[in-house]
């Protein structure tokens, strides 16, 4: 038997009415809430708020155990404990590995304390378990409830307008706020980005103006007075150097269709996978790198290579960036770990106006990725990161010389 | 309709009057960049953060009071007035936990104890506290009026209604 297309439609017709129970959708608090939370005239209100607590509780977590023990346990056991056993004093071993200490009226001085002693087993572990992983864990945990309560697909609807202006969309905001924690699976999380000139420039804006969850710890606990004027300076780079970046790279930009998915209470056993797997991969992914990066920054000190560009590089760093040429051996060695190098500066910061110091925090921030997210870079194309390195070197010259010539003009530079 | 919970729209018109004073109030002593504290009860602080970054949470939840009083028994209105009310609790919670955890540790670089004293931890939590902390009980009055919304919709976000 063959039905033509309007009999067709009276059989769905009657299927439905017999099968299909009809009725009235009244909109509950929960779901005018989520309505609320998507327009940009109430939506921005609640992310700022939504930003706040992120912030907030992140600093209170991370300064209760850093502050309030890890300092204490570092600094008055840990530290003079490894100064003592540690055989070989003022040798380069003991320097790598324990304190690089200083020399004051030509006798060897050991560090008070485990920012200053810049060895593996001092300053490496201090920065990875003491300052970066209370910060590691705080930011994933909150990180998760927003996803599972279901924020994120909010903010990103919310900021799409905004991102569209740099060549992405909204769902850019997951790789964005994934690399707050660490670069690295932000630099993954650029896959669910649909073109190659969309994963160029997320890749390219995260490797030079998102600063990582130990960079950020560091700052907090070291500098958190300045840390709002140098996250501002980052976040402006970021859209100056997106747009840019969107109007000369070729390709499509396309638009996103999202399902925002209703508020849902967070379960406790998904926060908690979610939380133990990220920081498990942090543990693996970048704590070699902390403890690594600080060897060889160690090895490089002891060999005379820092001391040697940082004399080579001075004036640019004096003339261009108007930073003091102590900076120069931080800045180098940035390359390697930035939450050593804000360290380092944090150590020279009676050299500095509170202006430069902003300069050089920034500098750091935006010098080259750190060697974890290189290599992460790399493993996505090494025409994609020779193209990020070009548009990195580009901007750390434009931008670090465009905040000096602000402070000249400011007066405070 | 106002007419249904006048008492609410009184209420939340009252509190969005003063959680807005409040805003306000915490922007202009973050602009000029001292704390100010009042009848040891109350204290705003200076800082960019807690009073300028708060200061602008706390002003938008006595707007969101304010533009949800006008026809408050319509949900979309009334979920304003629980927005505000939401923000006030984020600002509150933010205070109360930095307070806790503030007030655990001894904060001693060298010797001594690791953990705070009983009268040094309790004497953490006295005041002066915040306004968004002063302003926290009133904005719990919400819950009253979500519960009481609840009941009378059943709780349900949809009504089926057979036809045929």
């Amino acid at each position: 038997m063959k039905l033509s297309t309007g009999d067709r439609w009276d059989l769905i017709d009657k299927i439905s009415k017999e099968t299909v129970t009809f009725g009235a959708y009244k909109h509950t608090l929960k779901d005018a809430i989520g309505e609320l939370t998507v327009k940009p005239m109430t939506g921005i209100p609640v992310a700022i708020a939504i930003m706040y607590g992120f912030w907030s509780v992140f600093g209170s977590f991370a300064g209760f155990f850093t502050d309030g023990f890890f300092v204490r346990l570092f600094d008055a056991y840990w530290l003079p404990w490894l100064q003592e056993i540690f055989p070989g004093q003022g040798g380069w071993l003991y320097a790598i590995m324990v304190d690089a200490g200083g020399i004051e009226s030509g006798e060897f001085v050991l560090s008070s304390n485990c920012l200053e002693s810049f060895g593996v087993l001092t300053s490496g572990l201090f920065v990875a378990v003491g300052v970066v992983l209370p910060a590691i864990i705080i930011f994933y945990l909150m990180l998760a409830l927003l996803e599972d309560i279901g924020y994120m697909p909010r903010l990103a609807v919310l900021l799409d307008t905004v991102l569209h202006r740099v060549g992405l969309h909204g769902y850019a905001i997951v790789p964005t706020v994934l690399s707050l924690g660490c670069n690295v699976p932000g630099v993954a999380a650029t896959r669910i980005l649909e073109t190659k000139k969309q994963r160029f420039i997320m890749m390219t804006l995260l490797a030079i103006f998102i600063p990582c969850g130990a960079q950020i710890g560091i700052m907090q606990d070291l500098m958190p007075n300045l840390m709002g004027w140098i996250l501002l300076y980052l976040i402006i780079g970021y859209f100056i150097f997106g747009y840019i970046l969107n109007k000369i790279v070729p390709g499509k930009a396309p638009e996103f269709l999202i399902d925002v998915p209703p508020y849902r209470r967070p379960l406790l056993s998904n926060i908690g996978k979610k939380v133990g797997g990220r920081v498990r991969g942090f543990f693996v992914v970048a704590i070699p790198f902390v403890l690594l990066g600080c060897a060889i920054v160690g090895v490089l000190y002891q060999l005379g290579v820092i001391q040697f560009l940082g004399d080579a590089l001075a004036p640019v760093f004096v003339g261009w960036f108007g930073v003091p040429k102590e900076t120069a051996g931080p800045l180098i060695a940035a390359f390697l770990r930035k939450d050593l190098a804000v360290a380092q500066l944090d150590a020279i910061s009676d050299l500095m106006t509170p202006y430069q110091m902003i300069t050089a925090v920034v500098l750091v921030s935006i010098y080259f990725p750190c060697v974890a997210t290189f290599a992460m870079m790399l493993k996505e194309g090494w025409k994609e990161l020779l193209g990020a390195l070009a548009v990195l070197t580009v901007v750390v010259f434009a931008y670090g010389g465009l905040i000096h010539l602000i402070g000249i003009l400011l007066g405070v530079a | 309709m106002a007419g249904q919970s006048p008492g609410g729209t009184i209420y939340f018109a009252v509190l969005g009057i003063i959680t807005t004073a409040f805003g306000l109030a915490d922007l202009l002593v973050t602009a000029s960049g001292s704390e100010f504290a009042y009848a040891g009860i109350l204290v705003i602080p200076g800082d960019i953060f807690r009073g300028g970054w708060g200061g602008i949470i706390v002003l938008f939840a006595g707007l969101f009071y304010l533009s949800g009083i006008r026809n408050f028994d319509d949900i979309h209105q009334f979920a304003k007035v629980a927005m505000g009310s939401i923000l006030i609790w984020v600002v509150a919670g933010c205070d109360i936990f930095a307070i806790i955890l503030e007030s655990i540790p001894s904060w001693n670089e060298e010797t001594g104890p690791w953990f705070n004293t009983l009268p040094d931890f309790i004497a953490a939590y006295a005041p002066p506290y915040a306004p968004a902390v002063l302003l926290l009980p009133f904005s719990l009055v919400v819950i009253y009026y979500i519960r009481k919304r609840a009941s009378e919709d059943g709780g349900a976000g949809i009504y089926h209604e057979r036809n045929g």
